[in-house]
């Protein structure tokens, strides 16, 4: 497995989550293994942030948990987005979007 | 927000399924990563390996999702208060003195605390008592404030519909007679005559039965004053406790002042009537007032018998404020079509448990005295603050090395300040519990004080929500403050230095801090105490403060000859029948009738007088004088001393001229050129008969001990009529014997008679306008005097106590060195004396500025009374001096070998 890790900023992660979930619920190991593949593999998400950060989600309000079956027919805890969750999503997206396109433009003007 | 707090709630109360849950989620990532690694082509054990390497520590990971949950927070809290507890009980000693300083406190103010709010601040326990109010009018013409007459309320309740929901009207101060089936004395009852629709305003359910109903067939106004037939409704407590709460009062017959009425309710647990204070027993409709009381037939119709109060609920949405105008407008019509009337002030008040307001200004100083004692109380609690803070620091002092191994350990700063917190809200917490009770059996015993008098007061001093959140969150506040310092200290702290010293050498370090403690302390006690030395020098001046008359050998009985259902010719034959009865009693030097009594609840005064030849200065109000009927034998009785003219005789009677006695401050203000002898003057209800002044008597103090005596005069009995009446003999037998023999004498003339407020003249003086109010000042300021001294004494012992401890060490190598015993005495008594000095000094000056704010209350002593000063002063030095003496006296025979053993 290649070593492409990359350390995300600050609240980034979230984003990530939310976005990930905004398809619909999943559980956990199924958020990291969308990132990593959506990501071309940049982007590992290790538990030792991932689950702190869902638990942290949840307790805002933005996602919600229910325990139901796995593929393979075990328990899983699934997360999905609640309605303070999506519009927390769009705010982020459209705050990141900004943030990239400025920080672009100074990388390729300055 | 809701979200977050269940998700803490159930990560807290369930934490075993929380638990178990974060296991189970993490490890099926863990299970799914290790089957996508065997999926891959890896074997199990090589899967199962790398899986485990990158999921890291599972323990960090399961606290971190804890902490992303919220529920550190709680469980650091309830680690805390675990430790703290367990800290508390490991020094009993220290808890103990902590805790009773603090109840001390707490239970001195929560006790004041109850009266204020007995007293000022509580509402009627109606709907929505915010709406209610009371009016207040003055009279530029008269100066008279105050009341009014029935055909005032039916104009003002005419023309106020659009600030008011509506108005009733109550006529107070009602001694009436009660007697049910074959009871043979009739129970004096404290009634209130009201408009029918007086409930309606106040919007409260009868207990039992109904209210009044405006009676059908009668025009509105009428409707309001009576129901066809005669009705009343009994007061809650009266029905309790003297008819027994009997279930089937209602509908029974009783008879007032000997008229037959049918009881129709009885009002709500808890309301007392508009005058919160004193518990009105039965309310009857305003029209019944010519009938079964004293009022005149016709009092409905005339407009100068202003002697009904106007309340009102304002409409939704109404505040005093926005009424304002309205009423202005309405004294403004009312002035133009009653030529009588000059109404220049109209005024709505909100209605304290005193009542509703009688005069501009009575509400104030009751205000100003509360503010007063509030002030006192706090400084107790100020003082208790003091000396937890000084015990915590001592505390936090000799546990630096905990609190540093704690931070070595690893504890944060904050979580040490928490902790150290947590342990002083503890206290605090404990402290306030105790305090509340201690501060409930404190307001009860207030709450017993004996009023001489027979008025149903009702002194409710009862704790309810106000004084439970003023105790908590004086409390609180008092922890938090006295945790601050040493939890800071305690965060502060550096470990290396603690942890390498030996703890003797790490707390020997001088602190300021404490001394200013201490002086802070001794200056709050020396000021409590100068207080408390001004107000018992005010008491002693007023007890001997020239009354002018001699209240010794006097005996009252009061007699009601309304309430035993005689009409005025009838009690007139009965008093006159009285006072030649008791005349010839053994020992009797002389019999006299009085409307009222020096210092009484009740007083008689008018505004508004007219007197020949007397025109008031522009701008400045018409004469006004107190006023009391009295039999000739009077001014024998009571030993007042005549000046000029004469006094009264049994030929000023009914049908001759009408005349009167002046006292020597009326002569003097309205009569300026000393012709006062023969002048005339004219009463406002009765222009038309001008009274002829036949003799100056000396200045009588008639109500209240301190202040300047205002002008008053006196009627014979027999032109001013007026019941109740109270009998006053001057005797030379012991008082028991000679009321004893009077009160048989009342009962053979008349056994129905209720006969009340039976005391000596030296008694009858000790009420809340006489002796009472300074006795209640003397006994609350020496007691928070004694109280404050105390917790200094404390204070002081417990810091030089502390401080000798600390410096047993190098007394002993001084010793050792050949010092003599006396200079150590010396140098921590030094130390003690420039301590007491600054305290005295900064206490004396405090108490300057606060005996100004009490001069209101003080009489015949100066706010500055020297005498005070020194005296606490000295008081106070030789406390703080005791308390230096006894530890510093233990240090000096410290022996030096075992001073030095310690090493």
């Amino acid at each position: 497995m290649p070593d492409t890790r990359i350390d995300l900023p600050q609240g980034t992660l979230d984003l990530l989550i939310l976005r990930t979930l905004a398809l619909g619920p999943l559980h956990g190991w199924a958020i990291s293994e969308r990132i990593h593949q959506v990501s071309s593999k940049v982007l590992q998400v290790q538990q030792g942030s991932l689950y702190p950060a869902l638990h942290r989600l949840e307790r805002r309000g933005w996602i919600k948990a229910h325990w139901g079956a796995s593929e393979n027919n075990r328990r899983a805890k699934y997360y999905e987005l609640t309605k303070t969750g999506r519009k927390q999503l769009e705010a982020e997206e459209s705050e990141w979007k900004k943030l990239t396109s400025a920080v672009a433009q100074i990388l390729e003007t300055a | 927000m809701l979200n977050d707090i269940i998700i803490r709630l159930r990560s807290l109360f369930r934490r075993n399924a929380v638990e178990n849950e974060l296991h189970d989620e993490l490890r099926f990532h863990f299970d799914q990563q290790v089957e996508k690694y065997v999926r891959s082509g890896l074997a199990r054990e090589e899967a199962t390996r790398r899986a485990r390497l990158e999921f890291g520590g599972l323990d960090q990971v399961k606290e971190e999702c804890r902490d992303a949950r919220g529920v550190q927070f709680l469980e650091t809290l309830i680690q805390d208060i675990r430790y703290g507890f367990r800290m508390l009980r490991k020094s009993p000693g220290f808890t103990t003195v902590a805790v009773l300083t603090l109840a001390l406190g707490i239970g001195a103010n929560t006790a004041i605390f109850s009266m204020v709010n007995a007293l000022v601040l509580r509402r009627l326990p109606v709907y929505a008592p915010d709406q209610i109010a009371s009016l207040l009018r003055h009279d530029k013409a008269s100066g008279s404030d105050g009341m009014f007459s029935y055909p005032d309320f039916e104009d003002i309740r005419n023309q106020a519909g659009s600030a008011f929901a509506d108005l009733a009207t109550v006529q107070p101060f009602q001694m009436d007679g009660f007697r049910m089936g074959t009871q043979s004395d009739p129970l004096p009852m404290w009634a209130n005559y009201v408009t029918t629709n007086f409930f309606q305003v106040m919007r409260i359910t009868p207990a039992l039965g109904t209210f009044f109903q405006p009676s059908a067939g009668q025009s509105a106004g009428q409707a309001q004053l009576a129901s066809a037939d005669p009705v009343i409704v009994l007061g809650y407590s009266f029905w309790k406790n003297h008819l027994g709460g009997d279930p089937n009062i209602v509908g029974k017959g009783v008879s007032v002042n000997g008229h037959p009425v049918t009881v129709l309710g009885v009002a709500p647990k808890g309301f007392c009537g508009l005058f919160s204070v004193i518990d009105t027993q039965g309310y009857l409709p305003m029209g019944m007032a010519a009938v079964t009381a004293d009022s005149k037939p016709d009092f409905i119709a005339d407009r100068h018998f202003a002697s009904m109060v106007i309340v009102g609920r304002l409409s939704n949405g109404i505040s005093l404020g926005q009424a304002a105008p309205l009423l202005n407008v309405i004294a403004r019509r009312l002035s133009d079509q009653h030529p009588d009337n000059k109404w220049d002030r109209l005024q709505a008040f909100p209605i304290g448990p005193l009542g509703p307001a009688t005069d501009w200004s009575g509400q104030e100083t009751f205000d100003a005295m509360a503010a007063f004692f509030l002030v006192l109380v706090g400084l107790i609690l100020v003082l208790a603050w003091v000396n937890v803070a000084n015990l915590l620091l001592v505390r936090a002092t000799a546990r630096e090395r905990e609190m540093a191994v704690r931070s070595a350990m690893g504890a944060n700063r904050s979580r040490i300040v928490r902790q150290v917190l947590t342990e002083s809200l503890l206290l605090a917490l404990f402290g306030c519990a105790a305090g509340l009770f201690l501060g409930a059996a404190l307001s009860r015993s207030i709450g017993w004080v004996n009023l001489s008098s027979a008025l149903p007061l009702n002194f409710d001093f009862s704790f309810d929500w106000r004084v439970f959140a003023y105790g908590l969150g004086a409390a609180l506040l008092t922890g938090l403050l006295a945790g601050m310092t040493p939890a800071f200290r305690a965060a502060r702290g550096n470990m290396n230095d603690l942890l390498r010293d030996s703890p003797r050498t790490s707390t020997s370090r001088r602190q300021p801090a404490r001394s200013i403690l201490v002086v802070a302390q001794l200056s709050g006690s020396l000021m409590l105490l100068i207080v408390a030395g001004l107000f018992v020098r005010s008491l002693r001046a007023v007890e001997h403060a020239d009354l002018g008359f001699d209240p010794n050998h006097v005996v009252n009985l009061s007699v009601a000859p309304t309430e035993a259902g005689y009409n005025e010719p009838q009690a007139r034959q009965f008093l006159q029948a009285l006072l030649q009865r008791v005349r010839a009693l053994p020992g009797v030097e002389s019999a006299s009738l009085a409307a009222t009594v020096p210092m009484g609840y009740y007083s008689n005064g008018y505004d508004g007088l007219q007197i020949v030849g007397y025109e008031p200065a522009p701008g400045q109000d018409l004469p006004h004088a107190g006023f009391n009927a009295v039999s000739p034998d009077y001014f024998h009785t009571m030993r007042i001393a005549l000046v000029r003219g004469r006094v009264f005789l049994d030929s000023d009677n009914q049908t001759s001229k009408p005349v009167a006695l002046i006292n020597e401050e009326m002569a003097k203000r309205y009569w300026p050129h000393g012709d006062a002898l023969n002048g005339h003057f004219a009463l406002p209800t009765d222009r038309s008969h001008p009274i002829e002044v036949v003799g100056v008597v000396k200045n009588v103090r008639a109500q209240g001990l301190s202040g300047p005596i205002g002008p008053y005069f006196y009627r014979p009995f027999a032109q001013a009529y007026q019941v109740p009446v109270t009998l006053q003999l001057r005797t030379s037998l012991p008082a028991p014997t000679a009321i004893h023999d009077a009160a048989n004498v009342i009962r053979s003339l008349a056994p129905a008679m209720p006969v009340f407020d039976i005391q000596t003249m030296t008694q009858a003086l000790n009420t809340l306008n006489g002796l009472l109010i300074f006795r209640l000042g003397a006994v609350l300021t020496a007691s928070l005097g004694a109280l404050g001294l105390v917790l200094a004494l404390v204070g002081v012992y417990g810091v030089v106590s502390y401080a000798a401890g600390q410096r047993t060490h190098e007394i002993g190598i001084r010793m050792a060195l050949g010092a003599q015993p006396r200079q150590a005495l010396k140098t921590i008594l030094g130390q003690g004396f420039v301590v007491t000095c600054a305290g005295i000094m900064i206490g004396a000056l405090l108490a300057g500025a606060v005996g100004h704010l009490a001069r209101d209350f003080l009489s015949g002593v100066s706010p500055m009374d020297p005498l005070t000063y020194l005296g606490a002063s000295a008081l106070l030095a030789a406390v703080a001096l005791i308390a230096c003496y006894i530890p510093a006296r233990r240090a000096m025979r410290v022996d030096p070998m075992v001073a030095l053993r310690h090493e």
